[in-house]
């Protein structure tokens, strides 16, 4: 209870501070995706039903604050066509991403932290990358810029750069609170859980 | 896999199916909550973003105070200045019309000023979040202008209304922003859009389907059609800055007549009566593609 209150304030303390995270024009259009960061943080440190839980409720809040619904030319305003990024996506793709990084998992249990940090910038850019191909999956052509990757570079390695930090406070509240963020307890309950914990 | 993560795993998927098959009005619903709700700290983030920007800062209250008046009468001159532009455009239009067609009622334009609120809430469009909605009349497909001197530039058009205070500004810059434009002193006409990604807030436009003979002049001004019904007839776009011609056609790189970055007072043109009421009462759908 108390791992899921604290996980709970914490994103929705990610989701407040995302709206004063700048765009920089420099990185072309990159920006620090905090709460990408923090769900993928925390994806690494909760059990797999857990992760897909906070998936659901991140991709929802996300995409009900920043959803913007884009038809292509062919379809009919919503009539019959889907949006380009379809309401509910962000759900499918932070969940994706969860399911990778529950596979260094081991790694994080163990206290090593560097593949976990690494996989969080790898999954972000993944994340962001998926959505601009189905952008262009819609619109027909594929255009695959530096400018792109820059963007795409720019805003995994913020992601990276905060994930430790995230990591940190994640760690320093199981420790405040007592709770584990490894799923021992769950483990416990569910020896049968042995591949997913 | 375990039997409980399967039963998860299957729990997940049918409630991902159940919200991408959302209708649109329940997500308009969504998200007009989340707003609400995230507004004060979009404003909060706003006001910020516009300190930031600010070199200098006058701290003296009758200042402010003045600044803030200034403000008020130079926008409603703006406003004014733009519907004394187009009741002129319209008069000509008239004009033309009752000697061709003897007489077509037409109804003026009106516009609503609004601000920018926020700046590039996604990732992939270039928009921007005004501070108008729906309490002001404004409707998706709304076309946003703002004053450039003499004339009036076209911004972008609105993509989805938030709510009764907010709306999302798809800007001239994004690729789904398509425009009929001409180009002025020619016969040349083509289609404007912006490029894909928003990788940058300020770039260059693409003008395509040109004629393949193009013979069209470096810094030409390039003018919004109105062919397309959606957007009025001789709003600015830019200026050529570079044409190629092309084996089937031409296309021109056009530089926008505004920065995008500088965008703060917009006033949004908003739907005819004829066009506001409700499909139902419409007699004939209006054929033309919908981003035209």
């Amino acid at each position: 209870m108390k791992q899921l209150l604290s996980i709970s304030g914490l994103l929705f303390s990610s989701f407040l501070l995302q709206e004063f995270l700048p765009v920089f024009d420099w990185s072309y259009g990159a920006r620090p995706l905090l709460v990408h960061a923090f769900f993928l943080s925390a994806a690494v440190a909760i059990p797999f039903p857990a992760m897909l839980l906070l998936a659901a409720v991140c991709g929802f809040l996300w995409d009900a604050r920043y959803y913007i619904p884009i038809y292509s030319h062919d379809s009919l305003m919503g009539a019959i066509g889907q949006a380009e990024l379809p309401f509910g996506f962000t759900i499918f793709l932070f969940a994706l991403a969860g399911l990778l990084i529950q596979g260094v998992r081991p790694y994080f249990r163990k206290g090593r932290w560097e593949l976990p940090v690494f996989m969080i910038g790898l999954c972000t850019g993944l994340i962001l990358l998926l959505e601009y191909l189905l952008i262009c999956f819609h619109r027909g052509t594929l255009e695959l810029s530096p400018q792109l990757w820059s963007k795409l570079l720019m805003t995994s390695l913020f992601s990276a750069l905060l994930a430790p930090v995230l990591l940190l406070l994640l760690a320093w509240l199981a420790g405040r609170l007592r709770f584990r963020t490894a799923g021992d307890d769950f483990k416990r309950r569910h020896p049968q859980d042995g591949d997913a914990l | 896999m375990s039997r409980l993560n399967l039963i998860f795993l299957l729990l997940f998927v049918g409630l991902v199916t159940w919200i991408t098959l959302f209708q649109p009005n329940i997500v308009s619903s969504i998200q007009r909550g989340a707003m609400i709700a995230a507004r004060p700290f979009i404003k909060a983030s706003g006001e910020l973003d516009k300190t930031a920007n600010q070199s200098a800062s006058d701290s003296r209250e009758n200042s402010a105070q003045l600044g803030e008046q200034l403000r008020e009468v130079v926008l409603e001159r703006d406003r004014l200045r733009l519907e004394a532009m187009q009741l002129d455009d319209l008069l000509r239009e008239n004009n033309q019309l009752r000697h061709a067609l003897q007489y077509i009622q037409k109804s003026p334009l009106s516009l609503v000023a609004t601000r920018v609120l926020s700046r590039k809430p996604s990732q992939w469009y270039n928009t921007i979040v005004i501070d108008k909605g729906s309490d002001a009349g404004i409707a998706v497909d709304c076309p946003v202008i703002v004053p450039l001197g003499d004339e009036a530039a076209l911004v972008g058009k609105i993509s989805e209304v938030l709510g009764p205070k907010s709306a999302i500004l798809l800007l001239l810059s994004d690729e789904m922003c398509q425009v009929s434009a001409k180009i002025q002193n020619s016969q040349e006409q083509g289609i404007l859009c912006g490029r894909r990604g928003a990788l940058f807030s300020q770039m260059n436009l693409r003008l395509r389907y040109l004629s393949k003979e193009a013979n069209v002049a470096v810094d030409a001004k390039v003018e919004s059609s109105g062919t397309g019904e959606l957007f009025p007839p001789d709003l600015l776009l830019g200026k050529i800055s570079v044409i190629s011609h092309g084996v089937i056609d031409s296309e021109a790189i056009v530089t926008p007549a505004i920065n995008f970055d500088e965008l703060s007072d917009l006033f949004v043109i908003l739907p005819t009566p004829d066009e506001a009421d409700p499909p139902d009462q419409q007699a004939q759908p209006k054929p033309a593609p919908p981003n035209q």
